[in-house]
C-alpha cells in the first residue's frame, strides 16, 4: 500500500544526515496509495468488526430491565387537575400519592432508583452560574457570593449553600413496599466520590437555607454537613440535556417477575409552572450501564452499510475496467 | 515592461541584487527555475489549498457541535465544553498536524514532479481550490458536527453510563463529545495527507494523546479552578466502556462519508496526481511497461491551438 521513500547518503554524520533530509524535504516516508483492494478490505474489516460489537451491545441493552412511570399528572387528585400550580404551591395540602409498579422480569440487585425530569433546563447558563464553589467548601468564611445573586441571602443573612441550583433542590420522596414489607433503599454513596470529598466541605453546615419568600425546592437538615448531604450533591452536578435522570438510591435485594411494588411518594416538587414532567425509574445495570438501544443499532447499521458499500464498490470495480493512465478523464481534457 | 504577474522571481548574479530585492522569490541560477515552479510551486499550491480547506473543516466541526448543543440548552449560551477545553482546541490539540500538512506534505515526489510537468496545470487551472472543493470541505465539517453531536447525545442520553449506575451529566457528555471531535479531526488529517514521516505520526497521534494527558492534568487541579473537569477522565469516563465504544462509533461514522468520497473519486475519476501515485506504486512492484506509462501529452485546448498555429504558419510559408 505504501510507497516508501528513502535516500542513502554516506558521507555525512547521522545528525547532519537528519538535518539534511529535513531541509531538503527528503525524510524517509511512507506514502499510502488508496488502491481498490485496500478500499474493499477496509470496508469489509469495518463491517466485520462493527456488526458483532453492535449485536453484543444490543443484547446487553435488552438484558437491562427498566421500569419507567410518569407520576406528575396522576398524582394530582381529580379536583385539583384544573389548577395544578396552585395545588402544588399550597403547603397545607398533604401531597402523598401511591403508585403500583409491576416488575416485568426478574431484576437482580442492585436495582437503581432514579427520578427523571423532562423539559427541565438544568443546563441553562444563568442557572449553572448561580453557585459558589468556595462557599460549598468553606461555608460562611467565604465572603464573596456575588455569583449566587439573587439567591445569596435572605432576610439580611447569607444563605449556605447559596445559588439557584441549591435553591431548586428536588424534594419528592419515595418509599417502596412489596407485599406489605418495606424495601430497604440505600441512600448512601449515590453521589460521585470526588464530589463528596473535594467539592463539599466536611465542616460546612446549611445555614439560613430556603428561608426566603419564594420556596424553590427542598430544605436541608442544618445538623448534617454538606459532604453528607448526598441529595444536594447529586442535584448540584448539573445535567447535560433537558431530559435527565438523577440517582435517588438503590434497592439491594432482587425483585421477582410479576411482583407488584407499591410506591408511596410525596409529590412536593413543582414542575407544573413550566410544563415539566416527572418520572420514576427503576433500572438494573449491565457492564455497559443502563438501557439504550441506540449504540447497538448504530453499530449494526454502520457495519452493514460498510459491507454493502464494499460489495457495491467491488461490483463496480470489476464491471468497469479502466486502463490506468487514461488522460481522457483529466479535467482539462474533458 | 512587465505590468502584471502572479509572482516575481529574481536571479542573483554578476549584475547585482536589484532584481532579487524587488522579487518574491530569489534563485541563484536560471536553471533552478524549473525546480522552483514544477516542484515547489506544485507542492506549495497543494499544501496551502489543502491547509485552508482543512482549517475551515476542523473549526466548523468544533463550532457546530457547540451550536447544536445550544438548541438543547434553550439557547442560553452555555457552552457544551469546559472553557479551558475550548481555549486549547486550536492551540494544542489540532494545530500541530495542520502545520505538518502545510510544511511537509508531498503528494508526488520531487523526481516525479519534474518528470510530469503537466502536474503544474493543477495549479494553473485552480483545480485544488475551486469553490466546489471549498464548499465540499465546509459541508464535510457541518456533516461531521451533526454526526458527532447526534450520535454522542443519543448513545449517552440520560441512562446510566457505567455499571455502578451513575447517570450522565454535563461533564461526561462534554468530554465524550470533545474526545470524538479531537479524534475525528485528527484522523481526518491522517486520511487526507499523502506523506507520512515520523513527524506526521508524532504530531497526529501526539495531539490525541495530549488531549487525554491534558484531561488528567487539568482534572487533578483543585475543583475551584477546574470546576466541571475535576477528575472527569480518571474517575468518571475512563472506567466507562460505553464512553470508549461511543468514541469509536462516532469517529468511524464521521470519517465514513469522506472515505467513501475518496474511494470512489480515486477509482472512477482520478486526478492527475492520483494516476501518478498509482503509477509509482505499480512501478515499485513491477517493471513499468510502456503501455501503462502515464502519457505527458498536452491539454486538449493547447493541442488545438498548436494545430491552429501550425496551420497558419504553413499558410504563411506557402
Amino acid at each position: 500500500m505504501c510507497v516508501h521513500q528513502s535516500i542513502n547518503i554516506t558521507t555525512k554524520s547521522s545528525s547532519s544526515i537528519l538535518f539534511y533530509q529535513f531541509t531538503q524535504q527528503n525524510l524517509p516516508a511512507c506514502k499510502p496509495v488508496l488502491t481498490p483492494s485496500w478500499i474493499v478490505t477496509t470496508f469489509l474489516l469495518m463491517g466485520v468488526i462493527f456488526i458483532p460489537i453492535g449485536l453484543v451491545t444490543l443484547r446487553t441493552s435488552h438484558s437491562v430491565i427498566e421500569i419507567v412511570e410518569r407520576y406528575d399528572t396522576e398524582c394530582i387528585p381529580e379536583k385539583f387537575r384544573g389548577n395544578k400550580v396552585s395545588y402544588i404551591k399550597d403547603s397545607t395540602i398533604l401531597k402523598n400519592c401511591s403508585l403500583y409498579l409491576k416488575v416485568p422480569k426478574h431484576m437482580k440487585a442492585p436495582i437503581y432508583i432514579y427520578y427523571q425530569l423532562d423539559n427541565y433546563y438544568q443546563n441553562h447558563r444563568r442557572y449553572v452560574k448561580s453557585r459558589n464553589d468556595q462557599q460549598l467548601l468553606h461555608g460562611l468564611k467565604s465572603n464573596d457570593t456575588s455569583s449566587c445573586q439573587p439567591e445569596d441571602s435572605s432576610n439580611g443573612l447569607p444563605s449556605v449553600p447559596c445559588g439557584l441550583i441549591a435553591w431548586s433542590l428536588f424534594n419528592d420522596t419515595f418509599k417502596f413496599i412489596r407485599e406489605s414489607s418495606e424495601l430497604v433503599v440505600n441512600r448512601k454513596n449515590i453521589a460521585w466520590k470526588s464530589d463528596r470529598n473535594h467539592k463539599f466541605g466536611k465542616q460546612v453546615y446549611p445555614f439560613n437555607f430556603q428561608n426566603g419568600t419564594f420556596i424553590g425546592g427542598g430544605s436541608l437538615d442544618p445538623s448534617v454537613p454538606l459532604s453528607d448531604q448526598e441529595d444536594l450533591i447529586v442535584w448540584m452536578r448539573t445535567a447535560a440535556l433537558p431530559s435527565f435522570r438523577k440517582m435517588y438510591g438503590r434497592i439491594e435485594e432482587d425483585l421477582d417477575a410479576d411482583d407488584v411494588i407499591a410506591v408511596h411518594l410525596m409529590n412536593n416538587y413543582n414542575t407544573y409552572s413550566f410544563g415539566g414532567k416527572k418520572k420514576l425509574v427503576l433500572s438494573t445495570s449491565s457492564w455497559l450501564g443502563g438501557k439504550n438501544d441506540f449504540l447497538g443499532v448504530a453499530y449494526v447499521f454502520v457495519g452493514s452499510s460498510s459491507i454493502i458499500i464494499s460489495l457495491v464498490f467491488m461490483l463496480l470495480h470489476v464491471k468497469n475496467p479502466r486502463p490506468y493512465g487514461e488522460t481522457a478523464y483529466l479535467s482539462w481534457n474533458r | 515592461m512587465l505590468q502584471e504577474a502572479d509572482i516575481g522571481v529574481g536571479i542573483s548574479g554578476v549584475e547585482g541584487m536589484q532584481a532579487v530585492m524587488s522579487s518574491d522569490y530569489a534563485i541563484a541560477q536560471f536553471r533552478f527555475l524549473e525546480r522552483l515552479l514544477l516542484v515547489h510551486g506544485h507542492w506549495c499550491y497543494r499544501r496551502i489549498s489543502m491547509m485552508i480547506c482543512y482549517f475551515f473543516y476542523k473549526n466548523l466541526t468544533f463550532g457546530f457541535t457547540l451550536f447544536w448543543y445550544e438548541a438543547y440548552a434553550s439557547f442560553s449560551g452555555r457552552p457544551a465544553y469546559n472553557d479551558w477545553y475550548m481555549s486549547c482546541y486550536n492551540v494544542f490539540f489540532t494545530s500541530l498536524p495542520v502545520i505538518a500538512l502545510g510544511v511537509f506534505d508531498q503528494d508526488v515526489s520531487a523526481r516525479l514532479c519534474l518528470k510530469y510537468p503537466l502536474l503544474y496545470q493543477e495549479g494553473v487551472q485552480n483545480i485544488l481550490f475551486s469553490w466546489p472543493r471549498i464548499l465540499g470541505w465546509m459541508s464535510n465539517g457541518v456533516l461531521s458536527a451533526i454526526i458527532i453531536f447526534f450520535f454522542t447525545t443519543n448513545s449517552i442520553f440520560n441512562q446510566a453510563f457505567r455499571k455502578d449506575g451513575h447517570a450522565v451529566d454535563y461533564e461526561v457528555l462534554g468530554v465524550a463529545m470533545y474526545s470524538s471531535v479531537v479524534w475525528a479531526v485528527n484522523c481526518q488529517m491522517a486520511l487526507s495527507i499523502n506523506y507520512f514521516t515520523w513527524i506526521q505520526h508524532f504530531f497526529i497521534w501526539g495531539s490525541i494523546a495530549l488531549w487525554y494527558i491534558f484531561l488528567v492534568v487539568y482534572g487533578s487541579l483543585p475543583p475551584t479552578f477546574s470546576t466541571t473537569a475535576y477528575k472527569v477522565l480518571v474517575e468518571a469516563c475512563a472506567p466507562s466502556i460505553l464512553y470508549w465504544l461511543t468514541t469509536l462509533l462516532v469517529v468511524v461514522s464521521t470519517l465514513l462519508p469522506y472515505f467513501l468520497y475518496r474511494a470512489f473519486q480515486t477509482r472512477f475519476r482520478p486526478m492527475y496526481h492520483d494516476l501518478i501515485q498509482r503509477q509509482r506504486l505499480e512501478g515499485s512492484e513491477t517493471e513499468i511497461s510502456s503501455q501503462t506509462e502515464v502519457s505527458s501529452e498536452l491539454p486538449a485546448q493547447v493541442e488545438i491551438k498548436m494545430q491552429h498555429l501550425k496551420a497558419n504558419l504553413r499558410q504563411r510559408n506557402q
